[in-house]
């Protein structure tokens, strides 16, 4: 036990640059796979719906906008969303429909402002290129 | 004009308006070290480098709801935070850094001053206490408790080494005691231990760790301010910044020679001197944890009075010897 | 005088609500009394509306320090129930990912710890250097809180050599500075003042009261999960079970001290013997019917999950037990004859996790005092006799 244990620790960093980051004005680099929003490649997806069916959050929407046409909605609730990326993981094809980007700073002050939305065609893969049917869909695919 | 001279004297410099901005100035300044002690970065937005956050900060007080419970002493909690501003601010005209004349005795410097700055600076204590009291919060109440409890600690202390110095200068006067000590400035260094035991009683008069504990807010939420909102929970903020200026200014009277050189020269002798001591007081918030009550009571009585006598022993011997 | 004093539901020193209304005469506590519902979710009741995978994700939001480890307690379950082997490799990085998480919930309850004792630049210091196993930890798996690492069968995300070196230098880096400040915190005289001899709690309380984690280590009673009934790689590793008799606040922050260093010597261990091979196996929809006790050593103890599947792709009941719940009747013990002062240490000292702890609701009426728990269908009853007697509100519009 010694009176002011502290007393040179504090004094060295008197003289040190703050360890903190000015945030709103400085930012700092988030890592290469952070998980950020999840978006669709439109060009990709087959429909299968296994996105929807393991999203945790309910946050992915597929409506069907023209039967005939095999036109679809996909409808991402990025307010309710809360970033696992199952949706990446359970996508089937190769390669995936479901992406995630880096960006974090979503917040807004409107809930519906905050919804991204599809509308496509429905991909057709060639057999070879296509994954399995997503009902055999693991989850870990 | 001794009407408009007195006014200005009261209302501008060194009165309220002065205070006000050096105050507010020696926050920035506790704040930033606190901070950069801690390697963080502390007020930066607020103005140039984050000076004008605690201006901020009161402003933003000002404007707040303000809310006086039903169950209190509705006058006595309006009316104490105001009285506690006048009595610190009025400590602040006695500091002879302004309007003091060696030879001549005034209504701002005579003989006995330090004992009316003392006082001055003891009420505060007691104002807050009967804050605590008037709040009628659980909360409040448990913070007013403990907040008479440490003055038992740490007043005679305070007052046993602000005095030795006095006693070793021959004089009761603020002015007369920097005299001395600047015409024999060697005599300083036996009250070395005297300033030491002095800057840790200030600290547990104005309160901060490792004597936050009448406000600890981990405990008792705002301690003895937990009903206190807006104006006067800004005006208690500014009380206390005013009494850390006029301590600080205190202690540096005392034992760090005053500050000679007129006007001028003077005021910087003033601004680097409370500097100096507020920079102790932050080192010692930073490096401390706060102590429970008993502890404070046992620290006070176990190791700061006995000191303090040391250092009186000390001053009286020595002008045994010097006479 | 004797007289109550509310800490909570809402309270500086409290980081979620609960409400202890202590009994004090002056400054000394002399009778405590625990209230919890405030925090309430229903996530057992929600849990058996999902399907296994999804439920990963809504056992990881129980806690948000012990994310990591509400998840894996609950795929272990899954796991055993489905009769998969996870690879080798898969477990090395789940169990990293969870010493690591022991690590950054140590570092950020000591920093409370100091932040509660008053002492800031403690708390200041400790969360700066926990900012680098945060780091790690988004690096790894993506994300600083909600790791999302665990799946069926294994992990979603393999290691590459870059990250193995980032994650050494990192240890290296965290046990210089947590063992220069831990040797400078334990002789700061104004901080040792105040945790020594405080919250005590003797062995024999421990065991009656059935404590568990450091708070029951720090009375010399080892019990780990990770040592006495080892899961997954821990038999294979070498660490010791960190113990403490002084039964204090000093003892428990001893205790989580000497876990840091065990832990980040785990993490060094784990790096280097990092097997090579898949990260996952795939892992079945649906699950045959079956019920499982899933036990995990958690930052604040032991954590158990109950598991019972009906043979369809979602659970048909899931009973968590979090280890604050188990430390509430030893929290009770400690506080009295405590002092006011002591509240926010204590309380602090078995890092509460209040939302953890929050799985039932009972009534309590406000004058008797008499407590009564309601069943779903009588709060509906009681719902609807209400709603029919209310005058129908006309102009009320859904807030959203």
């Amino acid at each position: 036990m010694k009176i002011a244990a502290f007393l040179p620790e504090l004094l060295r960093h008197l003289f040190k640059k703050p360890a903190t980051v000015d945030y709103p004005f400085k930012k700092l680099e988030v890592p290469k796979d952070f998980r950020g929003t999840p978006y669709l490649n439109t060009e990709m997806c087959i429909v299968c719906r296994a996105c929807e069916r393991d999203c945790p959050a309910e946050a992915i929407e597929i409506a069907s906008v023209n039967e005939a046409e095999k036109r679809f909605r996909m409808v991402i609730h990025n307010d309710r969303c809360v970033h696992c990326a199952q949706c990446v993981d359970s996508c089937p094809t190769t390669p995936k429909a479901m992406h995630m980007d880096r960006l974090f700073e979503i917040a807004d002050d409107d809930r519906h402002k905050m919804k991204k939305d599809w509308i496509y065609v429905r991909a057709v893969l060639k057999p070879k290129a296509a994954a399995p049917a997503p009902q055999a869909a693991g989850p870990t695919a | 004009m001794a009407v408009v001279r007195t006014l200005l004297y009261l209302v501008v410099y060194p009165g309220l308006l002065f205070l006000f901005v050096y105050s507010t100035f020696c926050e920035w300044f506790d704040r930033k070290v606190y901070a950069r002690l801690q390697n963080r970065m502390g007020p930066t937005h607020t103005g140039r480098f984050g000076l004008l956050q605690p201006i901020a900060d009161f402003f933003k007080l000002m404007a707040k709801e303000d809310i006086v419970p039903e169950a209190s002493d509705k006058r006595l909690f309006t009316v104490l935070p105001i009285i506690g501003l006048a009595v610190v601010s009025t400590a602040g005209l006695l500091l002879p850094v302004w309007n003091f004349d060696l030879a001549n005795p005034g209504l701002t410097s005579f003989s006995g001053d330090i004992i009316v700055v003392l006082y001055l600076l003891s009420l505060p204590t007691l104002i807050l206490f009967l804050a605590a009291w008037s709040s009628t919060n659980p909360f409040s109440t448990i913070g007013g408790a403990r907040v008479l409890t440490m003055l038992f600690g740490y007043e005679v202390p305070l007052f046993l080494t602000i005095l030795s110095p006095a006693i070793l200068a021959d004089s009761w006067r603020l002015a007369e005691i920097a005299a001395f000590y600047q015409a024999k400035p060697l005599l300083l260094l036996t009250n070395l231990l005297g300033f030491l035991v002095a800057v840790i009683a200030v600290q547990a008069k104005l309160e901060r760790t490792p004597f936050d504990i009448p406000h600890a807010e981990t405990e008792i939420v705002g301690g003895t301010f937990t009903e206190y909102s807006g104006k006067k929970l800004a005006l208690f903020r500014l009380t206390f910044d005013i009494e850390l200026v006029i301590s600080s200014g205190l202690l540096a009277t005392v034992f760090l020679g005053g500050f000679p050189g007129g006007a001028v020269v003077g005021f910087i002798h003033f601004v680097v001197k409370t500097l100096f001591v507020i920079f102790l007081l932050s080192l010692l918030r930073a490096l401390t944890s706060r102590i429970r009550i008993d502890q404070v009571v046992s620290f006070a009585w176990k190791y700061l009075a006995p000191l303090a006598v040391l250092q009186l022993l000390v001053a009286i011997l020595l002008k045994g010897l010097l006479s | 005088m004797s007289f109550q004093v509310p800490i909570g539901p809402q309270h500086p020193a409290l980081k979620e609500p609960i409400s202890l209304r202590m009994t004090v005469e002056g400054e000394v506590i002399t009778d405590v009394d625990i209230r919890l519902g405030y925090n309430h979710r229903g996530l057992e009741k929600l849990a058996e509306e999902k399907n296994w995978i999804q439920n990963i994700y809504l056992v990881e939001r129980i806690c948000g320090i012990c994310s990591h480890s509400h998840a894996t307690c609950y795929v272990q379950g899954v796991e055993k129930l489905m009769e998969l082997a996870p690879p080798r490799r898969g477990l090395y990085i789940r169990y990293l990912v969870s010493e690591l998480e022991r690590i950054h919930s140590h570092l950020l309850w000591l920093g409370v710890a100091g932040h509660e004792a008053g002492f800031d630049s403690f708390f200041m210091y400790t969360w700066r250097d926990r900012e680098i196993v945060m780091d790690l930890l988004e690096m790894i798996s993506g994300n600083r809180v909600h790791y999302a690492i665990n799946t069926l069968g294994g992990v979603r995300r393999d290691l590459d050599e870059g990250q193995k070196a980032k994650i050494l230098e990192g240890m290296v880096t965290l046990r210089k500075r947590s063992e220069y400040y831990f040797h400078i915190g334990a002789n700061e005289p104004s901080f040792v003042g105040r945790i020594a001899g405080v919250g005590l709690l003797p062995k024999d309380k421990v065991v009656a009261l059935c404590a568990v984690g450091p708070t029951a280590r720090a009375s010399g009673w080892a019990r780990d999960v990770r040592k006495e009934d080892p899961y997954a790689v821990y038999g294979e590793l070498d660490f010791e079970v960190a113990t403490a008799d002084t039964c204090d606040v000093l003892g428990r922050v001893v205790v989580r001290v000497k876990e840091l260093l065990e832990s980040y010597k785990l993490c060094e261990q784990m790096v280097r013997n990092l097997p090579a091979g898949d990260i996952a196996v795939k892992a079945p929809r649906k699950v045959k019917p079956g019920e499982v006790v899933s036990r995990y050593e958690a930052p604040r103890g032991e954590n158990i999950h109950y598991i019972k599947a009906n043979g369809t792709d979602k659970p048909e009941r899931l009973k968590v037990r979090a280890p604050t719940l188990a430390n509430y009747p030893a929290t009770v013990e400690m506080l009295r004859k405590g002092f006011i002062a002591d509240i926010p240490l204590i309380f602090a000292a078995i890092d509460p996790c209040i939302c953890c702890a929050e799985r039932a609701v009972t009534l309590v009426k406000a004058g008797s005092g008499e407590e009564s728990v309601v069943r779903m269908s009588d709060l509906r009853r009681q719902a609807i006799a209400r709603h029919q007697n209310a005058p129908v509100k006309r102009n009320a519009v859904w807030p959203l």
